[in-house]
């Protein structure tokens, strides 16, 4: 069995905004502190 | 680090996963991160903003606005000690199932296990005796509470620099090592396929702002005692940005450490995964534990992993619950920290003792209940009110935006003034109403209900008025 499109797009989805969102914000406050 | 070790708890692991997956699937994405971003953030923003503003813990914060409010502070002091008070109960079992993991002692009868375990009389009504191996988990973790906290804030860091990324890499070990097994992505895939049409439902949304709410710490205090802490330069938004995400990310990792284990589960033993517990207790002590005593090798590691990972979840969270109470005793009447917190630890130790008996189960089942849907909306609600209309919440936007790099406008002015307390009142309202259509308790008797879920409620409330009259270190000296 192979995850359904419609799951791969929802965890893709889910991953960016989580993951890519924390990434952002962990790297402003990095940024910032220097 | 400290705010983020707090937020993620237990409720990520057993809640997260199970909200998600009988609301929608994936498509309760999309719910949860509009509660995120329209309800989480903006409060912890606010909580952020007023430990920050008041540099002191909530008593002091909620007296700032007016002396009338305090109680209102130690209300929010007290309801995270009630919490604890049976949290810390669920973490004895968890160090207990540490234990047993080096030998997979529950074998391939988990549920029996648990059960004789807890030393289950089978109803709420026959106490039975303390169970040995709980009571031992229970002293070690509140000795390791007093341990971190009595000290100050100065080791809270150093713990949480281990606490904080320990359970995260765990929890990446164990999604690797589940996706990996035969069935996961059959599990994966009940987890995360979408049904749109749930989107219509009233009740997946609501269901995806009680997620936030709960998940992340919010109306306990703690937000407000750890943000009085930080440096006056601090970016109050940027940190209840990482916050947020870094919670909801660890949710969200953590429905595929248990879906991708139960899918395993579920292709070996040919069953369906709507027969199997999925959130809670039920899902940490019986279906886990199930699965990992079928893994085909070093499933005690991985049992051991696990119940380490719990553990390191569940102490930031643990000890973020009785600081506020603790610092704020110590603010208000000069008492040192660590006579505050030895203080604080044996109360809630002895009040503790009630969930270790043979029907502690069940008490702590209704007290959960009570204090999560009704106390602590009820004090999101009330902070809303009280620094969006009292305290003039456009004051508190000034006090963030001087230290943010992101500037919040008038629309967080509107979410905290009408939006949010729109959204709990709406959510108390729909749980009275179906607490009173459909008893969640049928078999237990009024009485207990009431006992254990009510009363509860109302002493912290009164104690919050004695704790308010009750005169400052200051004032006492000053008479």
């Amino acid at each position: 069995m192979s995850l359904p499109l419609s799951a791969i797009i929802m965890l893709i989805f889910g991953a960016v905004i989580l993951y890519g969102g924390l990434a952002y914000f962990l790297y402003r406050a990095f940024k910032a502190k220097k | 680090m400290a705010a983020i070790g707090s937020a993620v708890g237990l409720g990520n692991v057993w809640r997260f996963p199970y909200v998600c997956y009988k609301n929608g699937g994936g498509a309760f994405l999309i719910p949860f991160f509009v509660a995120i971003f329209t309800a989480g953030i903006p409060l912890l923003i606010l909580e952020f903003s007023v430990g920050h503003w008041a540099r002191g813990t909530p008593p002091k914060a909620f007296k700032k606005v007016s002396k009338k409010w305090e109680w209102t502070g130690w209300l929010t002091v007290l309801m995270p000690f009630i919490v604890a008070s049976y949290y810390v109960v669920v973490m004895a079992w968890c160090f207990s199932y540490m234990i047993y993991s080096f030998d997979l002692r529950w074998g391939m009868q988990a549920e029996s296990f648990f059960s004789i375990f807890l030393g289950d009389t089978g109803s709420p009504l026959v106490i039975g005796g303390i169970s040995l191996p709980i009571l031992l988990g229970l002293i070690a973790v509140w000795v390791s509470i007093f341990l971190i906290l009595y000290k100050g804030v100065k080791r809270i860091g150093k713990v949480v620099a281990l606490t904080v990324p320990i359970p995260t890499i765990l929890l990446i070990i164990l999604t690797v090592r589940g996706l990996t097994l035969p069935g996961a992505i059959e599990g994966i895939s009940y987890y995360l396929t979408p049904d749109f049409s749930k989107l219509g439902d009233v009740n997946v949304w609501l269901a995806a702002y009680a997620q936030v709410f709960f998940s992340f710490s919010l109306a306990q205090g703690i937000m407000i005692t750890y943000a009085s802490f930080l440096k006056k330069k601090s970016d109050l938004t940027n940190n209840a940005f990482i916050v947020a995400l870094a919670d909801a990310g660890t949710a969200f990792l953590a429905g595929f450490a248990v879906f991708s284990v139960v899918g395993y589960l579920t292709v070996l033993q040919g069953i369906s995964i709507d027969g199997l517990t999925m959130a809670g207790p039920g899902l940490t002590f019986i279906t886990y534990p199930t699965a990992v005593s079928l893994l085909p090798f070093a499933a005690s590691i991985f049992g051991v992993f696990f119940f380490i990972a719990l553990l390191t979840f569940g102490i930031d969270s643990a000890f973020s619950m009785i600081e506020p109470i603790s610092a704020s005793i110590n603010n208000k009447w000069h008492i040192s920290k660590a006579r505050a917190t030895a203080l604080i630890c044996v109360l809630g130790f002895l009040f503790s003792l009630i969930f270790t008996t043979g029907n502690g189960v069940y008490l702590l089942e209704i007290l959960d209940h009570f204090v999560t849907n009704f106390g602590l909306v009820t004090i999101g609600l009330l902070e809303c009110i009280i620094f969006g209309w009292l305290y003039r919440v456009y004051r508190l936007r000034e006090h963030a935006n001087k230290t943010s790099d992101i500037m919040l406008g008038r629309w967080w002015d509107i979410l905290i003034k009408y939006i949010i307390p729109i959204i709990l009142i709406f959510l108390l309202f729909v749980t009275i109403i179906k607490n009173i259509t459909e008893n969640p308790y049928p078999n237990y008797p009024s009485w207990l209900i009431v006992l254990m879920g009510i009363v509860p409620l109302f002493i912290i409330t009164g104690l919050s008025f004695v704790l308010m009259k009750i005169k400052s270190g200051k004032e006492v000296v000053k008479t």
